[in-house]
């Protein structure tokens, strides 16, 4: 999933975004009010500013202990833990429950079919019985019909 | 000579599996379970904290979806995350109602049902405690960011938010996260 993520993210080339990530801190453009200004109290903290950064992959991990030994050592701890979090996969009965609670036949919205997107020219299923069935009805049908002369 | 991996052009695209759902094939929507169900799987779980929780809300999820299909608009897994982290914080707000605030709340681990007989360490449950006392959205950055591996960009374009505004939710979620665990770790 994220490898397909991080192909859309193509769709931004040209635009601003990843000049702003490319550019320094200081220098980025405010994109969010969110986001601290040079000169805020958020800025000024030097040491968690770098830890931060190196978090975010834009520093590297001799500049953050410099700036606080203990903090990285105590994220290092932390990502270890979130990196075992993230090899977990789902239960494998988990698939199965799903496949066993969704119908044999998909019932749709009308909502939903009465659209102009790509998806709106999906077909729904057919729920009417097809032409084969009818004849297997038919034929069934007429050998009870037979059985029933012969005893007569 | 090894078998050639599939190229992309080899995988059904989302469109296409979920056109042949669509058209009354039913069980190819275990193949877009495959693709989607782990990650999104890791974040109700984060969100959570709870395997059980984490298992009803995917499955409820993905039900949801299957009945919506036709309803998609754009991406599929943008779609079906937005289902998933919206039952994410549904449970939150009722689990909110039945229990003690966050804030108020010193237990160990706040979601942790007694039959979950999970070994884990000591950090893990700390870490656990610590994500409860966050605010949703400050947990929900710091889970795609941290445990899902996210980059930002990906988190703006799932959550329909900036990348700025992600940035500060993950520093802030950092800095409370940082202040709860430190005292014990430092």
């Amino acid at each position: 999933m994220l490898d397909r993520h991080e192909a859309h993210d193509d769709r931004n080339l040209g635009q601003d975004l990843p000049q702003r990530d490319a550019a320094p801190v200081a220098d980025r453009a405010v994109a969010d009010r969110e986001v601290p200004l040079p000169g805020t109290a958020a800025a000024e903290d030097g040491p968690a500013l770098v830890i931060h950064q190196w978090l975010d992959g834009e520093t590297g991990e001799a500049e953050a202990r410099r700036a606080d030994a203990k903090q990285v050592d105590l994220w290092k701890m932390i990502s270890a833990e979130t990196d075992q979090r993230r090899r977990m996969t789902t239960p494998a009965y988990v698939a199965a429950n799903i496949m066993a609670a969704i119908p044999e036949v998909r019932t749709e919205s009308k909502m939903a079919t009465a659209t102009t997107t790509p998806t709106s020219a999906m077909v729904e299923p057919k729920s009417a019985p097809g032409t084969a069935v009818l004849m297997a009805m038919c034929a069934g049908i007429f050998a009870i019909g037979i059985v029933i002369g012969k005893m007569l | 000579m090894t078998e050639e991996e599939p190229t992309p052009a080899d995988v059904d695209s989302d469109q296409d599996v979920i056109s042949r759902i669509l058209t009354g094939e039913r069980d190819a929507f275990a193949m877009l379970i495959g693709r989607y169900s782990d990650p999104l799987y890791r974040h109700a779980l984060g969100m959570t904290g709870s395997p059980d929780v984490a298992e009803d809300i995917l499955q409820t999820s993905f039900i949801k979806a299957y009945h919506h299909l036709g309803e998609v608009r754009g991406r599929f897994d943008a779609w079906l995350f937005r289902i998933v982290a919206n039952g994410c914080k549904d449970w939150l707000k009722n689990i909110r109602r039945t229990h003690l605030s966050y804030d108020e709340d010193d237990q160990p681990s706040t979601f942790a049902s007694p039959d979950e007989d999970l070994d884990r360490t000591e950090l893990r449950q700390d870490l656990d405690s610590a994500l409860a006392q966050l605010a949703p959205s400050l947990r929900e950055a710091f889970i795609m960011k941290h445990v899902e591996g996210r980059s930002y960009e990906e988190m703006a374009d799932l959550l329909g938010t900036t990348v700025g505004a992600l940035k500060m939710r993950v520093h802030r979620a950092r800095e409370a996260l940082q202040t709860l665990l430190e005292e014990k770790y430092d």
